[in-house]
């Protein structure tokens, strides 16, 4: 049986890389008895899968895995349980079966939203006006920096869905992710600076947080446990 | 107060922010009240370095099992996070509740290496304490030290209040509740330590009073007035029914010793004459097969790991190794949990037993055969041939291992070049073991690699070589070059140990109290981590002996057999006369055969500290009749 589980990771395992915390959820399922399917070969091991990772430093509020199970068990039971041996700071939020042929999360998941606690000097009224042109502007150009690679001119326009002023300093976005368009979270920022002239401040990654991954279809977002995004049939056990 | 709140969002700009956030699964956050005592342990090295430690494991369980007292962690901060807290003006914090060290009762240290004594230091200054015991008063926290490297702790002794010698579970607690009624009962701080060095093991460096010669040797130690004038090693003598943690906690972090562990056995009785843990840890107690089973059981259960290590100084001797191996393999197999052994002896059985357990998930191997000649094996007394070591290296490729791992050292006393060769031709002829296997081999298999670690031999306190002068620097690098120069070929991959490295921690492994200054001098001029290779520089050390005017080289020289050595005071229970006899016959060319299988060899530490000998032996009791 494979299974679909939204999870939140906060506080304190911000600091914990995607790795560490792969590591974490193998020994939790240990720690829970979880009946799950292990690999083949000299060195076996959990086959489970993630969506995108979270950089190390932020919050995120509705994560996502997949995981092969050996066995039926009911979804509440595993929750509870699994809930049970995880560290303060994950949890697991709702799980769903799904069918074995389904995409992987990193092949749909194409959207985020992020949350910033900006620095931002302005009234409210400034603010949103700002805002509103820099969403309206028909290219939004920066500099991306690779890795061991050239620097690259980017157009971030097409790929910034939405932003909204929750309340004073704290903005969200709706950006894309995936491999088909992603936009690291700083770059909004960036880009938000250079149309600024500075006023907008680059903050560092503990102030920006993932609320959530999404696909996003026809302009809608759905989360990736939502059955308008799933193939429509699960193979019963 | 929390300390560490008032820069956790901060600690996104240093590297590894894990190592400090605590929260690992398992961790023990007692509430803060006032009645509990504080105990705040600290290792001088990095997370993933003392979070590996098992000494430490011990402690943090045993101690919060007690209800009057609260014990935390704390390791060393990466220089990153040293400079933020600096830049802050905040002190160093514990990992579970973020507290500075000035809210606890006690501070801890473990010493293991002497190459983290500057990060003994670090730590003191990040706490706000002064680094002499001396200079700090009654309500500073009790700093505390104790750890495997006791046989002499001369040159950091001054820092200390008290260290404990040998193993602590059976008196710490004695000692933590007696400091408290002591304190509360408005005793200085003198009065306090008088007191507690009452307790056995207990060395409390201020109260013995060190004259030197002219000449700079020890003209005398004195313990003060009424004070023991040795101090006793301490030990566990029932292992199998001594505490051992179930509920380890669980690192985000890839430590270094990243699975669950536990201890089948303590001490080793081989008598290898370079080794200070086989005399400090003599001698060896076992835990029985069926306690080791329950507590795997359990600390499988409550870590969620996937790996078990049966740890010890000698593991494949342990009397039920091979049905404990049998069983644990039988019973975990299918819930796909690994079993590994720390320390392999040079033989076939041992690969056997390797192979049995490494059904799941196959490691490396590792044989340390030492030294290159059988004269040399002879005079350290690794009772290792040639034959042992082909033919465990034969059964390993066979079994379908590519890579072995070989250990030696360089700079042995007598040694010459015809050992050196005999390293060489060792590793050649292993080498070509490997290829002619795999050469008939109809599997495909990787190409034989055999990796040659060499390490430089360095006098320990305690030890029959604790007279022996250091390897000279100029022929410990002609030495290495020879290696390196002929073992530089496909499938052999070498490494050493930095000189300078070796010769400073040969000073400190057999120093005295006047090295104290020289610490604090080259941590004052940057000296971190100095067993990293990448934050150690000699010329700062050599700047600080020159500043306080000690010459490096005698501590490195040949020591008489009638000076005065620093840790004289320091009793681990041997007879006087063996580490002299085992020199003695080293010197000849003599072995020593394990006392666990032949008869006693007369180290009487059995008689000394009282132990209960729980492998039975013959000639056990006629001795001590």
């Amino acid at each position: 049986m494979f299974i679909r589980t939204e999870y939140e990771k906060k506080d304190q395992l911000k600091y914990i890389s995607h790795l560490e915390l792969m590591n974490t959820f193998r020994r939790s399922f240990r720690r829970a008895k979880l009946p799950v399917k292990y690999s083949q070969g000299y060195n076996p091991h959990i086959i489970f899968s993630m969506s995108q990772p979270l950089p190390v430093g932020m919050i995120g509020y509705q994560e996502y895995f997949d995981l092969e199970l050996n066995q039926g068990i009911a979804f509440d039971l595993i929750k509870t349980e699994v809930n049970k041996k995880l560290p303060a700071g994950l949890k697991i939020k709702e799980i769903i079966e799904i069918n074995e042929k389904e995409k992987s999360l990193q092949a749909i998941v194409n959207t985020a939203i992020y949350q910033y606690e900006m620095e931002f000097d302005k009234s409210p009224k400034d603010k949103i006006k700002l805002l509103k042109n820099f969403l309206e502007k028909e290219k939004i150009e920066i500099t991306r920096f690779r890795r061991n690679k050239e620097d690259r001119k980017i157009d971030l326009a097409p790929m910034i869905h939405d932003g909204k002023i929750v309340e004073d300093n704290i903005w969200e976005f709706t950006i894309s992710t995936g491999s088909s368009g992603n936009v690291r979270p700083q770059e909004v920022l960036r880009a938000l600076n250079i149309e600024t002239k500075g006023l907008i401040k680059k903050v560092p990654l503990v102030k920006i947080k993932r609320i959530g991954l999404f696909v996003r279809k026809d302009n809608r977002l759905y989360k990736p446990i939502n059955s308008e995004v799933l193939k429509k049939e699960v193979k019963e056990n | 107060m929390n300390v560490r709140d008032k820069i956790y969002d901060r600690l996104i700009e240093v590297s590894n922010p894990e190592r400090y956030i605590g929260n690992e699964y398992n961790i023990i956050k007692k509430d803060w009240d006032k009645e509990k005592i504080k105990v705040l342990t600290a290792f001088p090295d990095v997370y993933e370095i003392g979070m590996s430690h098992l000494g430490l494991k011990i402690i943090y369980h045993l101690l919060n099992k007690e209800d009057n007292i609260l014990c935390e962690r704390t390791y060393s901060p990466w220089p990153d996070l040293e400079k933020l807290l600096r830049n802050e003006n905040l002190p160093i914090f514990s990992l579970e509740s973020g507290r500075s060290v000035d809210e606890f009762d006690i501070l801890a240290f473990t010493l293991q290496y002497e190459m983290s004594y500057t990060n003994i230091l670090t730590i003191l200054d990040l706490a706000g304490l002064s680094f002499y015991s001396s200079d700090r008063g009654a309500n500073d926290p009790l700093v505390i030290g104790g750890g495997s490297i006791v046989s002499n702790v001369e040159p950091v002794a001054l820092f200390f209040d008290l260290i404990f010698i040998g193993e602590a579970e059976n008196h710490i607690v004695e000692i933590i509740n007696k400091y408290n009624e002591l304190k509360n009962d408005g005793l200085t701080k003198n009065e306090i330590l008088i007191k507690l060095s009452d307790i056995p093991g207990v060395y409390v460096p201020s109260l013995y009073n060190i004259k030197y010669t002219d000449n700079g040797t020890i003209k005398s130690i004195n313990s003060k007035d009424n004070i023991k004038p040795k101090i006793k090693r301490q030990l566990v003598s029932n292992l199998d029914e001594s505490f051992y943690p179930e509920d380890f906690l669980v690192p985000y972090m890839d430590i270094v010793h990243d699975r669950a562990t536990v201890e089948v056995s303590r001490g080793c009785t081989k008598g290898c004459r370079f080794c200070s843990a086989g005399i400090t840890y003599r001698p060896v107690r076992e835990r029985k097969k069926d306690t080791l089973l329950k507590q795997i059981d359990n600390i499988l259960d409550s870590t969620g790991y996937d790996e078990i290590s049966l740890t010890s100084l000698s593991t494949v001797d342990h009397t039920e190794i091979q049905d404990l191996v049998q069983e644990l393999t039988a019973k975990y197999e299918k819930e796909n949990v690994s079993v590994s052994l720390s320390s392999l002896r040079v033989d076939k059985f041992s690969v056997e037993l390797a192979k049995e357990v490494q059904k799941v998930r196959k490691t490396g191997l590792t044989f340390a055969p030492e030294a290159g000649t059988e004269r040399l094996r002879k005079v350290i007394n690794k009772g290792v041939s040639e034959k042992n070591l082909y033919e465990a290296c034969e059964a390993a490729f066979n079994e379908g291992w590519s890579t072995v791992k070989l250990y030696f050292m360089i700079g042995l006393p007598t040694e010459n070049n015809e050992d050196l060769q005999g390293i060489v031709d060792m590793v050649n002829k292993v080498l070509e073991i490997g290829n002619e296997i795999r050469k008939d081999n109809k599997k495909s298999m990787k190409p034989i690699r055999i990796n040659v670690s060499v390490s430089t031999f360095i006098p320990k306190a305690s030890t029959p070589f604790q007279w022996e002068p250091m390897v000279d620097k100029v022929d410990l690098i002609e030495k290495i070059k020879f290696l390196r120069n002929k073992l530089n070929k496909k499938g052999i991959n070498f490494s050493w140990n930095d000189e300078n490295l070796s010769l400073l921690e040969s000073v400190f492994s057999r120093g005295d109290r006047r090295l104290a200054d020289v610490l604090i001098n080259a941590w004052e001029k940057g000296a971190r981590f100095d067993g990293w290779g990448d934050f150690f520089d000699i010329n700062t050390w050599l700047e600080s002996f020159r500043e306080n005017n000690i010459n490096p080289d005698f501590y490195l020289r040949r020591r008489s057999k009638d000076e005065i050595l620093p840790w004289d005071h320091i009793d681990l229970g041997l007879n006087p006369k063996f580490l002299l006899n085992e020199y003695n016959k080293a010197l000849k060319n003599e072995n020593t055969s394990d006392c666990r299988f032949a008869n006693c060899k007369g180290c009487n530490i059995c008689i000394n500290l009282d132990v209960d000998l729980d492998i039975i032996r013959n000639d056990y009791n006629v001795y001590k009749n």
